[in-house]
């Protein structure tokens, strides 16, 4: 459905989006995954045809979006990272700007509204003010504003942020609900579980490129076998990181912080040694976990930082 | 476009006070200073040191105008009242007229029309009075030359005082209005173009809010063009200045009884004009600002010095210097204003308007092209 080959966007001398490619498939909610600044909104503000590319193309259905882009936009449906709504005026006549600035009018745009307050769940509140909301009803009424003219493909950029998780499970429910009705969804984030959680496939971002893609399993089979034991320490010492560098079967170790993420083969067979270690070091340790490999450790494994740095 | 048209409609629903206010303050301060100079007499200061019969006459004659409070003086105390801007001037009589002043004044011409014609007056007077006294004592001897001469003078004055002994059938069309400088008349339209001003770059300046609460960039990736939110933005800040402004117009006329002229039409086409000059100056000036703060930041310098320039707190009439003249040119307010005072105090007819609603519309082209390239810079 929409093709992305080798995207760039600069800013001056800044590379934003540095030569990406991609293929989001009718029907299914791709995920792009990556740290504040990655160049996520970048990537999601040129497919939105808000900026133009600096380079590369991008196919809607086999059609270069920027060859006539009011053609492109009513397929579109865009929910912005950040709340684009007007506070003074009401849900519903919010919603009605928006659903005429789709060509709806009239019944047509009245029954659209309706629709759209059942799937986001702003039925009893839609005439009190905007402003009046709670941040989880801004962000739902934003993402209502996108699903009027009931577009092709939904373009959501990091949907959920800042807001209670309640809001939040509401938001993932209704992306799902969606989902199953068939639309397309590009979904962004820079929370792991959301995407885990949604998307069936994935690329994470980092620095403007793309380092990984592939189904959740696809990525996580790429540190197959890899073992994450978080310690949580009082203090650390380097004494204590040169300890655990030199032990037998551990691939990588990070410091944040007062904590180790130690990344194994097996954990059940040096986490012993690795706990004596630290207690002859001296070092007080708080607690141990030990987890399975998730788009988390797939994130370190490749950049060798986590993923909300 | 309907639907920007009906966004920024239903969004004026929370900035009427800001009208409302705006159209209060244009009314309050041209009452307080249209009526308070409409009643307004310069002092000036009469040093008789002359100390004759003539000189006597001549201070008696200079009372009985309206457009001058004289009052009588010794020179040390005109020269400091004077020297400290109490009064306009001062006249000091001698063997011919003195008049001290601090600095240059449009009203100074004024004051000394009228002692020229004052005195030329007199002489004319003095003069019938001696050939009167003259055929008079050849006729009678016996009479009193200078009882006579004195008695031929006050009638003559008299007869100045009741009717002016030359009538002219004017030649030019009869307006029915009155000519020249009408304080009142000038405060109302200044005040009225001043205050307007602010809500109309501050209307179409809702570009701005739309950037910050980054709907702007949500309706650029909607189906609707750039042209039709700009478009729609404008008629609405357009239509919301033309209605204060002929609001205003209105309540001079029904208020304050302010005669427009013989040409309303003319007076409607200068407003609507400016209207559209200034909306495409507020869209020139948020492209040129990037939020709400910045833009509220300069409009009031920007209004507040192009509206002294432009004539609207005083009349141009009283600035000398050529490169505030110039400068005066540049701005929108001065062509309004000189487009509405000639019908409406001037007594011309609508095609005083024609000039001055060309330049504006001019003014708004230029503004609005600008405007336009810098917001989709932006």
């Amino acid at each position: 459905m929409l093709k992305v080959e080798n995207l760039e966007k600069n800013f001056g001398t800044i590379k934003a989006v540095d030569g990406i490619s991609f293929e989001v498939r009718k029907g299914e909610v791709f995920g792009l995954l990556g740290p504040n600044g990655a160049g996520k909104s970048t990537t999601i503000s040129v497919i939105s045809t808000l900026l133009p590319p600096s380079g590369g193309v991008i196919l809607f259905e086999g059609k270069d979006i920027f060859a006539d882009p009011k053609a492109i936009q009513r397929k579109l449906g865009v929910v912005p990272q950040d709340i684009a709504l007007y506070p003074t005026l009401s849900g519903y006549e919010n919603l009605s700007f928006w659903g005429n600035l789709y060509g709806l009018s009239g019944g047509e745009l009245k029954k659209r509204i309706d629709e759209v307050c059942e799937i986001i769940g702003l039925n009893g509140r839609i005439k009190d003010r905007v402003d009046k909301y709670s941040g989880g009803m801004k962000r739902r009424l934003n993402i209502g504003a996108a699903l009027l003219h009931m577009p092709e493909l939904l373009i959501m950029d990091e949907p959920t942020v800042g807001i209670d998780p309640q809001s939040r499970n509401h938001i993932l429910d209704t992306v799902l609900a969606l989902s199953r009705q068939g639309m397309t969804i590009i979904y962004t984030s820079h929370y792991m579980e959301e995407v885990e959680y949604l998307c069936s496939r994935i690329c994470i971002m980092d620095q403007g490129r793309i380092i990984a893609s592939g189904s959740k399993d696809e990525l996580v089979e790429m540190i197959s076998g890899k073992t994450m034991i978080g310690l949580q320490m009082e203090s650390i010492d380097q004494e204590l990181l040169n300890s655990l560098g030199s032990m037998e079967g551990i691939d990588r170790i990070e410091q944040q912080e007062n904590q180790i993420q130690i990344r194994c083969e097996n954990a059940d067979l040096i986490l012993a040694d690795i706990i004596a270690r630290v207690t002859a070091s001296g070092n007080h340790l708080r607690s141990v976990a030990v987890k399975k490999p998730n788009l988390e450790a797939v994130f370190l494994h490749l950049t060798g930082k986590a993923l909300r740095d | 476009m309907v639907s920007i048209i009906k966004l920024r409609l239903l969004r004026l629903r929370e900035d009427y006070w800001i009208y409302l206010i705006m159209m209060l303050m244009a009314f309050g301060l041209t009452v307080i200073f249209g009526v308070s100079f409409h009643d307004y007499k310069p002092a000036v200061l009469i040093v008789d040191e002359n100390r004759s019969s003539y000189s006597e006459n001549l201070v008696t004659e200079l009372s009985y105008n309206n457009t001058f409070e004289f009052s009588e003086s010794s020179r040390s105390d005109a020269i400091v009242q004077v020297r400290e801007g109490k009064v306009l001037a001062a006249i000091v009589i001698g063997d011919g007229f003195e008049i001290m002043k601090l600095k240059d004044d449009i009203l100074l011409l004024t004051l000394k029309q009228l002692l020229t014609s004052t005195a030329s007056k007199m002489t004319g007077g003095a003069r019938i009075a001696d050939i009167t006294a003259e055929y008079i004592v050849s006729k009678q001897p016996a009479a009193d030359r200078e009882a006579v001469r004195d008695a031929a003078y006050r009638n003559v004055m008299e007869g100045w005082a009741h009717r002016n002994p030359i009538s002219v059938t004017s030649a030019v069309a009869d307006t029915g209005a009155e000519s020249g400088y009408d304080s009142l008349k000038h405060s109302m339209i200044g005040f009225s173009l001043f205050f307007s001003m602010y809500t109309m770059v501050f209307g179409i300046g809702t570009i701005l809010y739309d950037r910050q609460y980054k709907t702007w960039q949500r309706m650029m990736i909607t189906p609707v063009s750039k042209a039709s939110v700009l478009g729609g933005s404008m008629i609405v800040t357009y239509s919301a200045g033309a209605f204060q402004l002929g609001i205003l117009v209105l309540a001079g006329k029904f208020l304050l009884g302010i005669d427009w002229g013989s040409s309303m039409t003319g007076i409607l086409l200068v407003a609507a004009a400016f209207v559209f000059a200034t909306t495409s100056m507020g869209l020139l000036l948020s492209g040129l600002v990037k939020t709400q703060a910045q833009l509220s930041s300069i409009t009031p310098v920007l209004l507040t010095s192009t509206s002294m320039l432009g004539g609207c707190m005083w009349p141009l009439d009283i600035v000398n210097n050529k490169i505030l003249l110039f400068l005066a040119e540049l701005t929108p307010q001065k062509w309004a204003i000189q487009g509405m005072e000639s019908i409406a105090s001037k007594g011309m007819g609508f095609e005083a308007a024609v000039m001055p609603a060309l330049v504006l519309v001019a003014m708004g082209l230029i503004f609005s092209a600008a405007g336009v390239r810098l917001v989709k810079q932006a």
